[in-house]
């Protein structure tokens, strides 16, 4: 209450009543209504003389309310041409309920007026408390809890669960992921409305204009910006936003705020343009929108024919596994785990099958560069794989015209950081594998800023020792 | 027609399933003195003279009913049920408890396996920390495997209706309490077949102590053919029983042995045209494969120092540590599905060792490091993409202290409970990172996200490429699926 002592004041506190007290004029109002219509029947008629009483308390009611609004109002920090409409309905409310009683009298002749009078007293209660609540909750209070049946008739039905990407790298950073945080998290305080502090964050421009204590943004320092500061300090402190009794931002929420501030608050920037850690990578992941069950990103859409049987039966007889990826697909995967001995002349063979074949899995062959040129025509291939092979890669920017590439694994060869550079151009490789290569950590760095938007797993993971793995634990036996 | 069809089809199946992978390695074994002539050379001579070969082999590989993301599975069973109050569901209110009566609500209408009467409730007995930015809430039992918080998906809700061991086993493995399924390594086996002939699709590795309650039936192949069932390879000795040659008789002469009963093979086989001939061969052939490919992909004492740094592993001892590297070592050879048991996770507080605040923490400290190292190693290699890693026990433990016979036990331990447990899942198209499912604020009861044991088996098979409803085999005149009539896949844990 120090706080009240500082800053409040009977009229404020009597104003923060407001909320509270407009429920008695809504009450009695309904209550008024319902003896309207019970006393039509005989057996309730003596109801009706209890009729003015309860419109006279009505009015009461509703002109105290009218009166702690007013002072609440003074409060500030509302949206003015919702407090405007809601102020004058809430006026027109306790006067013609004013009316209603004074003219009581006259009224009972003219039963249809008195109808008439009621039901419109009941719409006009209805549409000041609803301007009323949205002054109090934000305006898309009761949109946002609408199940999905339901916010089809909403005009502002954004559907905010399905997301406007197929991909997480092609969300857009700011529209597509921030924005909903604070939309979420955020706009119930600080919009137009209730302008909280005197920020606004319905839009990018809004946020870079601040609040009533200067600016909330520093591009690309989050731990300056006030806007991530206050949602890192802790759920005690009383700057903390938002603030307690509201719901915290997720660790992934905050994450996804940290990083956009980082990038530098960019707007209309795609996540698969802009550099990423190891931290958001993970967020970002996590937040990839769920494909259709029964489709692959590695599998090519369209269709194609059906691979010539004499050429699958030729690698076959070399020891490979050539197999459809799926039952009703002409698409194919090629594993070589009863072929170690397939070599650079045999790999000809697989050319009759470049449009078919996808997955290549030639690890532990016996292949060597040689083996690239023909690589290089396998064009659709998306998944190849040359695990523990003896290549060294000099001819990897072969497969710079395989442009369906997606994932490549050399982990176990000799290939040197410059040969993977050279694939830096290929635009829809996305995962590299080149663990146990020999590259020298000091040339990883430059691989990873070289293909900064690549995922590159380097591998040579270690795993601390720490005291706990050697700590058995018993029982000590006191005597 | 069609019903003619399926019940001779079954007939053949029926028969297949007769032939035991025992009968046919100890027909290798002692066929072998029987016979001794000709040249066989392995993968030349023999496919090319027959080109059915390989629509005869029940194991030949086969495509699944859509793009699958994973190629192989990897499941690490913590026989006895650990205690997920201990590891990965936090509940901070369970502690403000801890030492009270249980309320009545909770054990009305409730069995146990042990607690009888008015049980005490058990505080979490670790410390607990969120992790990773995913935030997820590990507790320092697992100081290694914090760090992969935002590699696997957590079901926190998963609910069984078995609280014995055996039963529960059955259920998590083969989809129904009872014996007779087949348990799921051999359903994928019998989907998928193994793209490697060399060794067997389905591997079951065991850390040495107790074997499984419910025993070796969860490994079984049912009433599917027998060569799917999943083939135990011990860490010690002979990596496979019966697979050795016999004292006096080297390679050599072996393969000419098998060379010569499979000329009269493909003789027979001219003469009468009898597919059941061309599986026979070929199970003569994989046998002496394997005798070859299993020694050598079993043998870890190849493998660089820092790898055995990495897992804790130790050549030559049975250890959950060493079938965590053998399990990459398999799936890197195409293996479709090594399951691994490891035991002693029954925390009841009879003893020190079955103790919540000794025995377990031991436990956890044994597959901390190798499991974190397993999914590290697949990572590395780019497997983890592809192989679909999940880890969990039968069902959970109780937010309550057992009190067996309704008397105080001398250490701390917890019963068994159905209700809510967590089991995470990790690589193959799963989420990175994500949590699914909640449990009410002591972990009694799921309260969001629930999944049933054949939601996971769903799952499991839906990431394989197959959709578990189509996936079945005719039996009893009706067709058998894994998920039986149940079973929804856990979309939201689905990349």
């Amino acid at each position: 209450m120090i706080l009240l002592e500082s800053t409040g004041s009977w009229a404020s506190l009597t104003g923060r009543m407001h909320p509270l007290l407009v429920h008695l004029p809504i009450g009695i109002l309904i209550v008024a209504l319902l003896f309207v219509l019970i006393s039509k029947l005989p057996r309730w008629q003596s109801l009706r003389s209890a009729i003015p009483f309860t419109l006279f308390l009505a009015f009461a009611a509703a002109a105290f309310s009218c009166l702690t609004g007013y002072l609440l109002s003074q409060d500030g920090g509302y949206d003015e041409k919702t407090l405007d409409t809601h102020f004058y309905l809430g006026i027109a409310v306790a006067v013609i309920s004013g009316i209603w009683w004074l003219t009581y009298r006259m009224l009972k002749k003219s039963p249809k007026l008195e109808l008439v009078l009621a039901l419109v007293m009941l719409v006009l209660i209805s549409i000041t408390g609803h301007y009323g609540g949205t002054l109090t909750h934000g305006d898309n209070y009761l949109e946002a809890a609408m199940p999905a049946a339901l916010s089809g008739f909403s005009k502002k039905a954004t559907a905010a669960g399905t997301s406007n990407y197929k991909d997480i790298g092609d969300a857009l950073l700011y529209e597509d992921l921030v924005q909903p945080v604070l939309n979420n998290r955020c706009i119930s305080c600080h919009s137009q409305q209730k302008l909280k502090g005197g920020l606004q964050l319905e839009t990018l421009a809004l946020m870079r204009k601040g609040g009533e204590n200067g600016p909330v943004l520093k591009d690309s320092m989050p731990e300056e910006s006030e806007i991530y500061k206050r949602i890192i300090l802790s759920e005690n402190d009383e700057h903390r936003m938002p603030p307690k009794g509201k719901p915290s931002l997720t660790p992934a929420e905050t994450e996804l705020l940290h990083w956009w501030i980082a990038c530098g608050g960019p707007a209309g920037k795609k996540v698969k343009d802009l550099p990423k850690n190891p931290r958001i990578s993970a967020v970002l992941a996590a937040m990839q929108p769920s494909k259709p069950v029964d489709q692959l990103a590695t599998v090519p859409e369209k269709t194609v024919g059906k691979a010539p049987d004499a050429a699958i039966a030729a690698l076959t007889a070399k020891g490979l596994k050539v197999l459809p990826v799926a039952e009703n697909s002409n698409y194919l995967s090629i594993t070589a785990f009863t072929a170690q001995g397939f070599n650079d002349q045999d790999a000809a063979l697989m050319l009759p099958l470049k449009e078919q074949l996808i997955w290549l899995d030639l690890s532990g062959t016996a292949v060597t560069d040689q083996v690239f040129s023909t690589l290089g025509q396998l064009k659709n291939l998306t998944k190849l794989t040359l695990k523990g092979t003896a290549i060294k890669g000099k001819e990897l920017k072969a497969l710079n015209q395989c442009a369906n590439l997606m994932y490549l694994n050399l982990v176990q060869t000799a290939t040197g950081a410059a040969d993977i550079i050279s694939l830096k151009n290929n635009k829809h490789l996305e995962q590299l594998y080149v663990g146990q290569t020999g590259i020298p950590a000091s040339t990883l760095q430059d691989l990873h800023k070289q293909l900064e938007l690549m995922k590159i797993d380097t591998g040579g993971y270690r795993l601390a020792q720490l005291p706990t793995d050697t700590i058995a634990y018993h029982k000590v036996m006191n005597n | 027609m069609s019903r003619y069809k399926k019940l001779i089809d079954e007939a053949n199946k029926e028969h297949l399933r007769s032939l035991t992978r025992r009968h046919f390695l100890m027909d290798c074994v002692t066929g072998i003195g029987a016979a001794a002539l000709g040249s066989f050379l392995a993968g030349c001579g023999g496919t090319s003279a027959i080109p059915s070969a390989v629509a005869a082999d029940p194991m030949a590989p086969k495509a699944p009913h859509f793009p699958g993301k994973a190629k192989s599975v990897i499941y690490l069973h913590m026989a006895g049920a650990p205690s997920q109050l201990e590891l990965f569901d936090y509940k901070p209110a369970l502690q403000k408890l801890h030492n009270q009566l249980c309320p009545p609500s909770l054990l009305e209408g409730k069995k146990f396996a042990f607690i009888r009467g008015v049980p005490k409730m058990l505080g979490p007995q670790a410390v607990f920390s969120q992790h990773g930015a995913s935030g997820a809430w590990i507790s320092d039992h697992l100081p290694h495997f914090s760090s992969m918080a935002d590699e696997v998906s957590f079901l926190k809700a998963v609910q069984t209706d078995q609280f014995n061991h055996g039963p529960a086993q059955l259920l998590m493995q083969t989809g129904s309490a009872r014996l007779g399924r087949p348990s799921t390594g051999s359903w994928v086996t019998y989907g998928l077949g193994t793209e490697n002939s060399n060794l067997p699709g389905f591997v079951v590795l065991t850390s040495g102590g107790k074997t499984p309650d419910a025993g070796k039936s969860i490994w079984g192949s049912g009433f599917l053919p027998s060569v799917y069932q999943g083939v135990q390879c011990r860490t010690k000795g002979d990596p496979v029983l019966f697979l050795s040659d016999p004292e006096g008789m080297d390679r050599d002469l072996r393969k000419a042995s098998i060379d010569a009963i499979n000329r009269i093979n493909e003789e027979e086989y001219t003469a009468y045209g009898d597919p059941e001939t061309l599986a026979r061969i070929s199970q003569y052939e994989l046998a002496y494969k394997m005798q070859i490919a299993v020694p050598d992909v079993m043998n870890i004492q190849n493998e660089p120092d820092y790898i055995h740094e990495m897992y804790g592993t130790q050549p030559g001892k049975e250890s959950f540590a060493n079938n965590c590297l053998l399990a990459r070592k398999l799936v890197e050879k195409g293996v479709r599905f090594v399951q691994l048991y490891d035991w002693g996770w029954d925390s009841h507080g009879t003893d020190e060792n079955l103790a919540i605040d000794y025995g377990f923490r031991n436990k956890c400290r044994e597959i901390d490091r190798p499991v974190t190292a397993l999914l590290q190693d697949l990572k590395q290699r780019g497997l983890l993409d592809e192989t679909l890693v999940i880890w969990g026990g039968e069902f959970g433990r109780t937010p309550m202290q057992e009190n067996r016979d309704g008397k105080d036990m001398p250490f701390l331990g917890r019963d068994h409970h159905v209700e809510a447990f967590t089991i995470w899942m990790a690589g193959a198209g799963i989420k990175k990172g994500f949590t699914w499912g909640e449990t009410d604020e002591i972990g009694y009861a799921a309260v969001k996200g629930k999944v049933a044991i054949n939601d996971i088996h769903a799952t499991i098979l839906q990431q394989l490429g197959f959709d578990h409803e189509k996936l079945t085999y005719q039996f009893q005149g009706r067709p058998f699926r894994l998920t039986d009539t149940g079973g929804h896949v856990i979309t939201p844990i689905l990349a």
